[in-house]
């Protein structure tokens, strides 16, 4: 044990400060945070293309931006925040607390850890040098073939997009075959299946999820590229290809893909739901299997995302059904999370108001999501605002807030210090009442008819008043980030409290040094029970004394 | 990392093992896509049936040839397993001669196909899938043959052959995959 502790302070002992030693590090610490730093970063620069669209769309007929601009800031903000953002983010976190949730030193392929990270940011820059090379993609993230093929989209936008998704989908498949190979080989002793924190088993599931997704994404994009670049026929109806070959193997991939966005922040929210209500997570059990359920289900549905392409209908009936059984694992979890909270000593900070906004976004952002299943009412209004209403109350209202309230959480254990509360406070309520602000109203407008993705409206429809009512809306998330961000850089300026357990909390994270050493633990952790701290701090009322 | 690896005694596959197989099942998931998507292109009307390939003998020849391959790997890490570290330096030899005259005769197909991969869908479907099943048998070469310098210097003994063995299950893999293609693209 004292000879392994040596070794690795002996390894990161070479290099401790500086640039260098962050740009040659495999700790898996480091690696984390530089993936939430960057990903914050897309994450910005994604907001600001939202902000964009919200100017153009603020009054009817506006010249802000061109139809052209207009449709390559769509197509990255789409792509931005998916695959730069949320999935690095939920990566950042994965990194940074799976081995020490889990009792473990490091990943276990910590190069390999390194090197997804880097593929990532390089993939995502490469995306982005495209604004430079004859204009960005501008066909949608979902890049619908044969509208991106070479005889519709000549631009090089589209092969940057092809790459670029490559270039992810390659980081994102490494490293979750890390973090899949980590949670089954580096627990601690005792640590079963069964005692494995909320955050880790989802982590495990959205792994399963990429590992087994991605392949149709890469297949769909290779096909593409073949199609372009080396003339096949794969999506060309008159060579004997397919119109709708694209959309089966990219919602094959894309539907699995929103479970990969949203799993790691349920997984966030149950760790954070219990600490704050000073019990353990009622239904463990239920939590994990729904977290099982979900994963299994969205594998099954990809073809509610095509409706309105003319399949049979006894095609439309089984995925109209099989959409509607999701709805079961995930309301599951919402009754667990509102069961833990009743009853509890509930203590509203920051990371709290997150989880719990969370908990009423996403609610609304399911129900819309049902609506969207039943395939009469989707005809009506598939490709409006109201699909855009539904995916941004789940990825934003939903990942984002449960992102933040990670974010909140797990910041004084990588830095020492905690967020500042009141500004933390005024972040949430921004950003909550300008969410509803903004997505609430594209209800409206979806079933008054407005298309998404047009780059403007002509005046006299009645959508002028909602669409300004957006604007302000999004200009007040941007106040709320803002806020974060002024939050962030003071609260790193104060000194550090390094206390290792500031929110008196459950797991093993918790258990170690804040910032913890390069080695997490001197000791191996033993665990004995769902809540390995609470056990260590609480010897007479510990979990597995009860049970016996 | 073995150091790292150890903390679990009780699991009884490798680190390693755990790794491939899942690689190996995301892999899977990409060549059952394809297959899809060829099955998919092939059920609708206008499929050219004229392009599908009659020829059989060099497609057969070369699934004898893997499946000969898949057998010295197995063998290499028996002997391997048993101590006769010389005897697994020949099977893993064999293994590698076989795997590069499999990648000889797939060149000479692939040139003498009468194909483009321009040549309407089953050009394309026929290179994708043959292409990047040939790039998976490529990277297993460069596998075995670091396997065969590795255990020329003596890294691999009785107790200690995981990565020959590793090197065995993909090499099975690739073989299995072979067979899937050959059914779908030349029987069917």
């Amino acid at each position: 044990m004292t000879v392994q502790a040596q070794n690795s302070s002996r390894i990161q002992g070479a290099a401790q400060r500086g640039f260098l030693s962050w740009v040659m590090t495999v700790d898996h610490k480091r690696i984390g945070i530089m993936y939430l730093l960057s990903a914050a970063l897309f994450f910005l620069v994604g907001g600001l293309e939202a902000l964009l669209m919200r100017i153009q769309l603020a009054q009817p007929e506006s010249k802000f931006l061109t139809p052209d601009m207009y449709n390559q800031i769509f197509t990255m903000h789409g792509t931005t925040m998916i695959f730069l953002a949320v999935m690095p983010l939920a990566a950042g976190f994965g990194n940074y607390l799976i081995p020490l949730m889990i009792g473990a030193r490091d990943m276990v392929y910590p190069k390999l850890n390194a090197l997804s990270y880097w593929t990532f940011l390089f993939g995502g820059l490469f995306m982005y040098s495209s604004f430079f090379f004859g204009g960005a993609p501008n066909d949608g993230w979902f890049s619908y073939a044969p509208l991106t093929e070479k005889l519709y989209s000549p631009s090089h936008g589209m092969d940057f997009w092809i790459m670029g998704i490559l270039l992810l989908g390659f980081a994102t498949t490494i490293g979750s075959i890390n973090f899949i190979v980590t949670i089954i080989q580096l627990r601690a002793p005792g640590m079963t299946l069964t005692r494995l924190p909320l955050f880790v088993w989802t982590m495990f599931v959205t792994s399963f999820l990429a590992v087994f997704s991605l392949p149709s994404l890469t297949t769909a994009v290779l096909l593409l590229f073949l199609d372009r670049e080396l003339g096949a026929h794969f999506y060309n109806v008159a060579q004997g290809g397919s119109a709708l070959l694209w959309q089966h193997l990219f919602w094959f991939f894309g539907h699995p893909e929103v479970y990969i966005l949203i799993l790691p922040a349920m997984g966030i929210v149950s760790e954070v739901i219990p600490v704050f209500s000073g019990k353990p997570l009622f239904g463990y059990k239920a939590v994990v299997f729904s977290a099982i359920g979900i994963g299994f289900l969205g594998f099954t549905v990809w073809a509610h995302h095509m409706f309105a392409t003319g399949m049979p209908s006894t095609t439309l009936l089984f995925f109209a059904a099989d959409s509607f059984l999701i709805g079961v694992p995930t309301g599951v979890k919402i009754f667990a999370w509102l069961a833990t909270m009743w009853k509890g000593k509930l203590r509203f900070e920051t990371p709290m108001l997150f989880s719990i906004g969370f908990v009423a976004l996403f609610l609304i952002g399911g129900l819309d999501g049902i609506h969207l299943a039943v395939v009469p009412v989707d005809w009506q209004i598939t490709d409006t605002y109201y699909v855009v209403a539904h995916i941004h109350y789940v990825l934003f209202g939903g990942a984002i807030f449960g992102i933040l309230s990670g974010v909140y959480y797990w910041f004084p254990k990588m830095s020492g210090r905690r967020l500042d509360e009141g500004l933390g406070k005024w972040h949430f309520w921004l950003m909550f009442i300008g969410m509803n602000l903004v997505f609430m109203p594209m209800h409206i407008l979806g079933i008054e008819g407005m298309p998404r993705r047009i780059y403007t409206y002509g005046a006299g429809r009645g959508w002028e008043i909602w669409n300004f009512i957006e604007t302000i809306g999004a200009i007040i998330i941007a106040a709320g980030m803002l806020v974060f961000i002024v939050n962030f850089f003071v609260s790193l300026r104060k000194e550090a409290t390094n206390k290792s357990d500031p929110w008196d909390a459950n797991t093993l994270e918790w258990k170690t040094a804040s910032p913890p050493p390069a080695y997490n633990f001197e000791e191996i952790p033993v665990v004995r029970g769902l809540r390995p701290l609470w056990d260590e701090k609480h010897p007479e009322l510990a979990d597995w004394k009860a049970a016996e | 990392m073995s150091i790292l690896a150890n903390t679990s005694p009780t699991n009884k596959l490798s680190t390693g093992k755990v790794a491939l197989s899942i690689i190996l099942t995301s892999e899977s998931v990409f060549f059952a896509t394809m297959l899809v998507a060829y099955v998919a292109l092939r059920d609708q009307n206008n499929w050219p049936v004229e392009h599908t390939l009659a020829r059989l003998s060099i497609p057969l020849t070369n699934t004898v040839l893997l499946l000969f391959s898949a057998i010295s790997a197995w063998r290499a890490t028996v002997s391997l397993r048993v101590g006769k570290t010389s005897a697994s330096q020949a099977w893993q030899i064999l293994t590698l001669l076989l795997g590069l005259v499999f990648v000889t005769i797939q060149i000479f197909e692939f040139t003498h196909s009468g194909m483009q991969i321009n040549d309407q869908a089953y050009g394309g479907v026929f290179f994708t899938l043959m292409g990047f099943h040939g790039l998976h048998v490529l990277a297993g070469i460069v596998f075995l043959m670091i396997n065969l310098v590795r255990t020329r210097l003596g890294d691999f003994s009785s107790t200690r052959y995981d990565t020959v063995e590793i090197g065995s299950w993909f090499w099975y893999y690739v073989t299995s995959v072979w067979i899937l293609l050959f059914v779908a693209l030349y029987l069917l």
